[in-house]
């Protein structure tokens, strides 16, 4: 049980490290974030006056409020944040962060997380036969894998796009869903859901295409070694039959690294894949981090880091539980 | 079969089920596409799109919001020297000393939601938030139909700023708005052809006003859609399924190919190398000396520039800034009418040894033993602008001038642009609305457009830093006057100045390129009949092109 309090707490510190790394950042960086983000929004309404509430909104968020110690911004700041309130972007104001990303991170989380997870149980599912069969003509599905992972990706993308959209017509080009026929935006009905799925295939295709090889790889490898390990060897010597030995035996152990770095890919999910929401036109939380980056929008910055940070967070925070399970030594060692 | 060849096969299965299932999905799209009468445009706006429909948010609100659902009193045709066409607004008059405005509007015209639009919602606007300038006196009805405007100072000059862009708004819901700037306006009342229909941040779209003063428009539904990319644009239009852009698209073949998308290349907006031109205001490097720049202004071949980064479609710009044919009537001096298409390098060698440098040895000019070297940068990812910066740099390098060129991000570009911590950027000017050069003179050469460098400029454009007493006076005289032969007298010094001085080095008029579906609507601006810019951002011009539009179907 220790082992689980210990990581506990030492999962609270780190959260509580990335938050207020979060709240110092910009505080720390060159110049006034807040004045900076106030000076473009005066430019960006044309001069004209900004209303109080406004100044204060992002003042208060983003800085050097002017009477306040940095010790009672920093609470501020946290009380802020128990709310909800990540402030009003600056190249959507007036909208607000936390409204933004609410907005986003289904789609993220549901296109990049299948998509993951597809990508993941491929790799270990057919890496894993390709390790058991290691020296016949299925190695040849290492190198043609990993020729997709080291295609660049966006070019991957658009040269799908160009063929299977364009020119066969078999898959919309870009979006979320047909915003032609749903003109009011997400509803609750079948054909919406239809319409997601649908849009969410190329773009699903084009993340599992260029990541499985990674996974396949590895899990290939790890199958091999564990092939030769001594209680493989005893179990077939036993003459238990190949399934038993390849799922029981081999299988088994050869994932355990793997599932380490599917633990962190899913901490990643939130991230969002930038590229492919940019290609896509499709409504992810990784579109919104590069408009903020390319606005200088620092209160969008800050709350897209912020829930980024705490996927990752949680991702290896429950992958560690997971570990701790089905690896009796780290709880021991741990 | 073992037990995992067979899952695979059932995964195999569900994955064509999955497309099958797509493909399913995809059927009842393509039969919504019969529904010709919507007309699909994608005016820029990138996902997710902000909901504001709030006239005075100039930089955030949505693309109908400025012509489409609010109009101004008059429409200026930035493309045509004709005079302004009324939309709420009938007749505009000034008085002699140019202080006082009186404009008279079309009778019975109604707001979207049926009440009457007056002359005290057109005084009320005047009157109302930033709309108030501080040269502004008074705004006063005094019928239904006419509006008083007073101010301090004569507005000879601002007539497409207060006419051509100002949103007229209804008192009866704005007069309970403080927060002017705050405010999204999730349901706008306008005057304009169309009203808000539907909204998500994916698109929206806008339905026909049937309260609109000339009747609802025959296009009787527009949806705007978001799109984060120019190509996905490009590949909607291919497939039909977007009717209107505007966009670059260097192989505009590609798309036009069927017949069904037709293209209009317009050419207005000055492209040019920017200088920081002013030492005395603290800009520091060899541009600052003119000589410099009239030899860079001879030594760069701007036919090659034109063909090889901007593919040929930029158009050749005028040293006096000006839009030719239509600002013809200002043109002082002939030879003005373009920047030298090909490269002398000749005679920038002269110009440069006339003013006292000297070639070193690796046959590059300087002075007093430090040899010319500028930095000139342009925004990464722009890739005409980063083509042409290259051409520049070789070209200048033919003529022993040393030029490097370098990209920077976006973030980097603007800042120094505006506080003039810069050499020399390729950086595009925006061309005056009327077929008057005076906002282009004010914005960009006057003394009073500018300041130090480390300050950004608040009111004008003037980055390059640039101050000529001759300029500011005639800019001064132009602004105070009515009279065109005292104008023109102005307009020729503020010429012969600047083309000499040049502090923006022409290159090129940038391409602007839209792209329609001509099969499904008819009625688009033509090369002829060029009513209105046929760009779905351009405000006012694309509410004017939709409302001439009508479906074939």
């Amino acid at each position: 049980m220790s082992f689980y309090l210990r990581r506990v707490a030492f999962y609270l510190v780190t959260f509580w490290a990335a938050i207020s790394l979060n709240f110092l950042l910009p505080r720390l960086l060159p110049g006034d974030p807040a004045a900076i983000m106030l000076g473009k929004l005066r430019r960006a309404s044309g001069g004209r006056p900004l209303s109080e509430e406004t100044i204060q909104a992002i003042t208060s968020i983003l800085g050097a409020g002017k009477d306040m110690s940095l010790w009672d911004q920093y609470l501020a700041y946290w009380g802020r944040l128990l709310q909800g309130d990540l402030g009003v972007s600056s190249t959507r104001y007036p909208a607000q962060v936390a409204d933004l990303i609410a907005g986003a991170l289904p789609w993220t989380i549901i296109l990049v997380g299948v998509a993951t997870v597809i990508s993941f149980a491929l790799g270990i599912i057919v890496g894993a036969w390709v390790g058991w069969r290691r020296g016949t003509w299925l190695d040849h599905l290492v190198p043609i894998t990993t020729v997709f992972q080291s295609i660049p990706y966006f070019w991957l993308a658009l040269v799908l796009v160009a063929v299977f959209s364009v020119q066969l017509g078999i898959f919309p080009i870009v979006g979320g869903y047909d915003v032609f026929e749903f003109p009011g935006g997400p509803e609750l009905s079948w054909a919406f859901i239809g319409s997601a799925i649908y849009h969410a295939i190329l773009p699903a295709i084009t993340i599992v295409l260029s990541s499985v090889g990674g996974w396949l790889l590895g899990m290939r490898n790890m199958m091999v070694s564990t092939m030769s390990e001594d209680y493989v060897v005893t179990a077939e010597a036993k003459g238990l039959t190949p399934r038993r030995v390849r799922t029981k035996y081999a299988s088994r152990n050869a994932a355990i690294p793997s599932l380490a770095g599917f633990g962190i890919a899913l901490g990643f999910v939130v991230a969002g894949s930038i590229v492919m929401e940019q290609v896509f036109s499709y409504p992810g939380i990784g579109k919104l981090m590069i408009q903020a980056v390319q606005g200088l929008d620092y209160a969008l910055m800050q709350g897209v880091f912020l829930v980024i940070t705490l996927t990752v967070l949680a991702a290896n925070f429950f992958m560690d539980l997971i570990y701790g399970f089905i690896d009796p030594r780290v709880r021991h060692n741990g | 079969m073992t037990r995992t060849k067979r899952s695979f096969a059932v995964a195999l299965a569900a994955g064509a089920a999955a497309i099958a299932l797509g493909m399913t999905g995809c059927s009842p799209s393509a039969g919504g596409d019969d529904d010709s009468s919507v007309l699909r445009v994608w005016a820029g706006s990138a996902t997710p799109i902000n909901n504001n429909f709030n006239p005075f948010a100039v930089d955030t609100a949505v693309h109908a919001t400025f012509g489409a659902i609010y109009e101004p009193l008059f429409f200026f045709n930035q493309l045509s020297s004709e005079p302004p066409v009324g939309l709420i607004g009938d007749t505009y008059e000034y008085s002699e000393d140019g202080k006082t405005l009186t404009v008279t509007i079309k009778p019975d015209q109604k707001w979207s939601d049926g009440e009457d639009l007056t002359a005290e919602d057109v005084a009320f606007t005047f009157g109302y938030g930033s709309n108030k300038t501080e040269q502004f006196v008074s705004a006063e009805a005094t019928d239904d139909t006419t509006v008083v405007l007073t101010y301090t100072e004569p507005q000879f000059t601002s007539a497409p700023l207060t006419l051509g862009t100002t949103y007229i708004i209804p008192e009866h819901i704005w007069a309970d708005i403080d927060d002017y700037i705050g405010e999204t306006n999730p349901e706008p009342v306008g005057s304009g052809p169309y009203v808000l229909s539907s909204f998500s941040d994916a698109a929206y779209t806008v339905e026909a006003n049937d309260n609109f003063r000339d009747g609802a428009p025959a296009v009787k539904e527009v949806q705007y859609v978001g799109l984060d990319s120019n190509q996905s644009s490009q590949d909607l239009l291919t497939t039909g399924k977007i009717d209107w852009v505007g966009q670059f698209i260097a192989n505009p073949d590609a798309v036009t190919g069927k017949g069904d998308i037709t293209t209009l290349n317009l050419q207005q907006d000055p492209t040019t190398i920017t200088t920081c031109a002013n030492a005395d205001l603290g800009c520091t490097g060899a541009q600052t000396d003119p000589a410099v720049r009239q030899a860079i202004n001879v030594a760069i071949d701007r036919a090659t520039i034109q063909e090889k980064a901007f593919a040929g479609l930029a158009g050749e710009s005028s040293p006096t800034f000006m839009l030719l044919p239509r600002d013809e009537q200002w043109l002082s001096d002939p030879s003005l009418t373009t920047s030298p298409q090909e490269a002398n390098v000749a005679e920038a060698g002269k110009i440069l040894e006339a003013a006292g440098y000297a070639k070193d040895s690796d046959g590059f000019y300087g002075k007093d033993g430090t040899a010319i070297e500028i930095d000139l940068f342009s925004p990464d990812g722009w890739t005409d602008y980063n083509d042409a910066a290259k051409l520049i740099s070789e070209q200048a390098a033919e003529a022993g001038i040393r030029i490097n060129a370098r990209t920077v991000s976006d973030a980097e570009y603007w800042t120094p642009i505006q506080n003039g911590d810069f050499q020399m950027a390729l950086f595009g000017l925006t061309q005056s609305l009327v077929a008057d050069p005076y906002s282009n003179y004010h914005e960009f050469f006057a003394g009073t457009s500018t300041v130090k460098v480390g300050e950004s400029p608040l009111v004008g454009q003037n980055y390059s830093r640039y101050t000529n007493p001759a300029v500011d006076e005639a800019v001064l005289a132009a602004g105070a006057t009515q009279d065109v032969a005292t104008k023109q007298a102005a307009y020729a010094t503020i010429q012969t100045e600047i083309a000499r001085d040049l502090p923006y080095i022409p290159v090129v008029l940038n391409a602007s390129q839209s792209f329609f579906n001509t099969k499904k609507f008819t009625g688009w601006p033509t090369e002829d009949d060029l009513y209105a810019a046929p760009l779905p951002y351009l405000a006012v011009a694309n509410a004017v092109v939709l409302t001439n539009l009508t479906p074939t179907k």
